[in-house]
């Protein structure tokens, strides 16, 4: 796959789903199979009081942990999300940093810029800005983040490293970066990896969790470690449409399948760039 | 505003404003003089797309 192929059809599939009114639609083939919306959200680590104090169509289900919940923000601190999608984990941000503080979504996909941006009207959140950008170009000056947040974002580009790596750079030195995203114990089927469908849907553009951790380190950061991790539950893995679908889209066994799944994991990064 | 800036050599931007409603700049242009590129402003919406991002 091309790097600038899997920019577009990444950008195609989202604004699709950003168009969509309703809150429970994804991409066709997702990392676990599960279903989409507030459902999702509350079983990868978002309270319930946490998706009240959001507007409702701010929370699409497209992540895959809570990263803010780990981010320890403080009042008036600077927030940049890397691929802020319908907004979810801004307007949380938001919360925590307050008036004085301010939080930035950049995203590739216009329609999912226009939804958050209705969405923070709608509440009301004044310290909330989103802008049209490429996380392996940040918009933002060096040093000018304190945080750095990212939710089920970075699977999706072809050249992680420089994801990494402009976010080491906006970060301010001592900045923290908080990153929730999906990536693998063990490789792929080759026909898994060269699924357009399912790179767009979170899984073809994982790498192994060793290979991401090193990308990390090598952009800069220190004392970069997994906060949590959590697998495919095995509910999903006996959840038949999933492997039935694997087994058909991709041509494989059930074992195949069922490892294949299993070797799907969700994890939050910490990294901090040294003061 | 105070910590945009360009997305391909990282310079400051000029902003040239071309209508406002209250605080936010509705429409305008964002112009890297080094890459002598405007980004534009759109409902609102800064676009800091790479010029050659398709």
């Amino acid at each position: 796959m091309k790097d600038d192929e899997v920019k577009k059809a990444v950008k195609e599939g989202y604004a699709k789903i950003a168009k969509k009114s309703c809150s429970c639609c994804g991409p066709a083939v997702d990392a676990c199979g599960t279903p989409r919306g507030s459902q999702v959200s509350k079983g990868i680590g978002y309270t319930d009081e946490e998706l009240k104090a959001i507007p409702e169509d701010a929370d699409m289900g497209l992540g895959c942990g809570n990263p803010v919940a780990l981010s320890s923000l403080r009042e008036g601190e600077t927030v940049l999300d890397l691929g802020s999608g319908g907004g979810i984990d801004c307007f949380l941000a938001a919360g925590r940093v307050g008036e004085k503080g301010k939080v930035i979504g950049v995203d590739m996909t216009a329609e999912m810029v226009e939804r958050a941006r209705e969405n923070a009207k709608r509440g009301g959140f004044e310290n909330v800005e989103f802008r049209l950008g490429d996380i392996e170009d940040v918009p933002a000056d060096d040093g000018s983040v304190d945080v750095i947040i990212s939710n089920c974002v970075i699977n999706l580009s072809p050249d992680k490293g420089k994801v990494f790596k402009e976010a080491f750079r906006v970060l301010r030195p001592g900045g923290r970066m908080f990153v929730s995203d999906i990536v693998l114990l063990k490789e792929l089927p080759e026909a898994v990896r060269a699924d357009m469908a399912a790179y767009v849907g979170c899984l073809s553009g994982a790498v192994l969790r060793e290979d991401y951790i090193g990308l990390i380190e090598q952009a800069g950061f220190q004392d970069v470690r997994i906060r949590t991790e959590s697998g495919c539950s095995m509910e999903v893995l006996s959840n038949d449409p999933t492997v039935s679908a694997m087994m058909s889209n991709f041509n494989l066994s059930r074992e195949e399948a069922e490892e294949a799944i299993g070797s799907v994991i969700s994890v939050i990064v910490e990294g901090t760039r040294p003061a | 505003m105070d910590i945009l800036c360009c997305p391909v050599c990282k310079s400051d931007l000029e902003l040239k404003i071309e209508r406002e409603d209250g605080d936010e700049i509705v429409t305008g242009d964002l112009f890297c003089p080094k890459c002598d590129h405007a980004f534009k402003i759109e409902d609102g919406i800064p676009n800091l797309l790479p010029p050659d991002f398709k």
